[in-house]
């Protein structure tokens, strides 16, 4: 057939306004039949120049717009910002405060973990069903964050030096009905997805990275892990005394997007596991420090991390002693991972592109601040 | 743990791997020649020691009369983390050498670099602006890009003990 009918490349748009970008991103692959030569990343539409507009609030009043930065995951972003000023300005958080706020970014991994999960089978073409399950798991767990701090979405619960409110008495049984059904929902999940082979078809071997090529594009989180590098910033650098619980880091072992997924899965689990020490190893006492509400840190730098949902999610932030960070920048883990986007979607088809793209995980708030 | 490498510490190592490529060094930081900044880079990548595989964060820094790109390197199997840091004096056209060639993470944080501060990376691959459109004025996170169009300006005013810093201690272009 070669030289009968020739094709040439053209290009094509997915996105902005496309479902399977999640959020307002913009894909220009050119495509040459329906392989893909070349893919350029548009991004920017949902900047809203977070950095700039925080040198001029307070340190606390900073804490909401990091909520909004990745507003799937709030919780883990409250949790490495304040993590910052604290080690900027050299405040201790009680022991409570500490075991709540591991709670809190748990259950925060697993109601982001819901979506992600959710979300990629979405654009596998499982249409609607197990996004809907994953979403019925993830409204318990928003439900015990409008419990707790009165904010489903954007809660702005952490403070520096603590957190904004104790436990209400509800919660922790509210928390163990909880903990007690989700193993039974991963599982569901699982067996209705590993074993699938349409699932397996669509997954199995696209976007794959080895794991030299995902160190070098400076991925974190599940795609690193994905690769097989066992790297959680919970274990080699732990924060809020995340050594105290027992948990593992699963890996894969191809780097492609199939891993990425049974790695959030099984990440999940171990979520589970690690709220479970916390609740019963819950100590008293008070749930934060007394922090004067116009902080003013030494003149100094400091960058914090915790990992995040989607990776190594860190703050650097510069004081000269004034009573707002002199700068503050976010190191947010999915624009960093999308930078591998080309190399994963390039030779592959435009419906793997799709794939690869949910196996990211990418939250364009986050992306663009 | 993660072991932080204290400035120091990377200045020695570093000066040994490539000669005369320290400029300075704090206890947080070391900084780098910006001339040596991509060899030295390359060399703390591939010693064992140091092992820098990742690049974990790449930031600017305006000071008013000179910009700072931050480099935080991480390494996987030594679990160690380092911060190195070179300083762009020249603020009218202010440019550092890309380490795209190093990390090709930094790819799309030096874009954002530019994006937002205006320091080229020179030998970048496809530097442009990534978040802000073509022909934006100005570069929003210098610390010169005072007022935002309309003129509004966030307050600190409103809070007891709180205020908005002092002018700049050089004179700024309009």
């Amino acid at each position: 057939m070669s030289g009968i009918i020739k094709s040439e490349p053209f290009t094509l748009n997915i996105g902005p306004q496309h479902p399977s970008t999640h959020g307002v991103f913009r894909i220009k692959v050119k495509v040459d039949g329906e392989r893909i030569v070349d893919a350029e990343m548009v991004m920017g539409y949902l900047h809203r120049a977070m950095e700039k507009l925080a040198e001029e609030r307070t340190y606390t009043q900073n804490i909401p717009f990091t909520d909004r930065t990745d507003y799937l995951a709030s919780m883990s972003n409250n949790l490495g910002y304040v993590l910052a000023v604290e080690k900027l300005a050299g405040i201790g958080v009680p022991d409570r405060g500490n075991a709540i706020r591991v709670i809190m970014a748990e259950l925060q991994r697993i109601a982001s973990h819901c979506m992600a999960v959710g979300a990629f089978t979405n654009d596998t073409g499982a249409w609607q069903t197990p996004v809907m399950w994953c979403f019925r798991e993830r409204e318990r767990v928003l439900d015990l964050f409008e419990m707790t701090s009165g904010a489903r979405l954007t809660c702005n619960y952490m403070r520096i030096g603590g957190v904004a409110f104790d436990l209400p008495r509800e919660f922790e049984p509210a928390t163990r009905k909880l903990l007690a059904d989700l193993p039974g929902f991963i599982d569901e999940i699982e067996g209705l997805l590993v074993g699938n082979e349409i699932f397996l078809a669509r997954t199995r071997g696209v976007g794959m990275l080895s794991a030299e090529t995902a160190t070098n594009f400076s991925l974190s989180g599940p795609m690193l892990r994905g690769s097989g590098i066992a790297w959680d910033i919970r274990k080699a650098d732990p924060y809020c005394g995340y050594e105290k619980y027992d948990f593992q880091i699963p890996i894969g072992y191809q780097g492609d997007a199939f891993d990425r997924f049974i790695v959030r899965l099984e990440e999940m689990r171990q979520s589970v596991k690690i709220v479970q020490q916390a609740l019963d190893a819950l100590p008293g006492g008070p749930h934060s420090t007394h922090v004067p509400l116009a902080l003013r840190p030494p003149a100094g730098e400091a960058y914090a991390r915790v990992e995040g949902p989607r990776g190594e999610l860190g703050y650097y932030v510069v004081s000269d002693e004034g009573p707002s960070p002199y700068r503050f920048h976010i190191r947010p883990p999915s624009f960093i991972n999308l930078s591998a986007l080309k190399e994963m979607t390039v030779g592959g088809t435009v419906a793997d592109a799709i794939v690869v793209l949910g196996s990211i995980d990418i939250v364009v708030g986050e992306i663009d601040r | 743990m993660t072991r932080q490498w204290t400035g120091p510490e990377v200045a020695a190592v570093a000066e040994r791997l490539v000669p005369g490529a320290v400029d300075r060094s704090t206890p947080a930081a070391c900084y780098l020649k910006a001339e040596k900044l991509v060899e030295t880079m390359a060399a703390l990548h591939a010693a064992g020691e140091t092992d820098f595989v990742h690049l974990t964060n790449l930031c600017g820094v305006d000071f008013w009369d000179h910009f700072e790109v931050v480099y935080h390197v991480q390494s996987f199997v030594n679990n160690a983390i380092a911060c190195i840091k070179v300083d762009v004096l020249d603020r009218d056209r202010p440019a550092v050498p890309s380490v795209c060639s190093v990390w090709r993470g930094a790819w799309m944080q030096e874009c954002e670099t530019y994006d937002l501060f205006g320091i080229r990376f020179e030998g970048h691959p496809n530097l442009h602006r990534i978040l802000l459109w073509d022909g934006y004025p100005g570069w929003p996170l210098r610390k010169d890009f005072l007022s935002m169009p309309g003129g509004l300006q966030p307050g600190l005013d409103e809070f007891s003990g709180t205020k908005r810093r002092e002018p700049p201690p050089v004179s700024v272009a309009e």
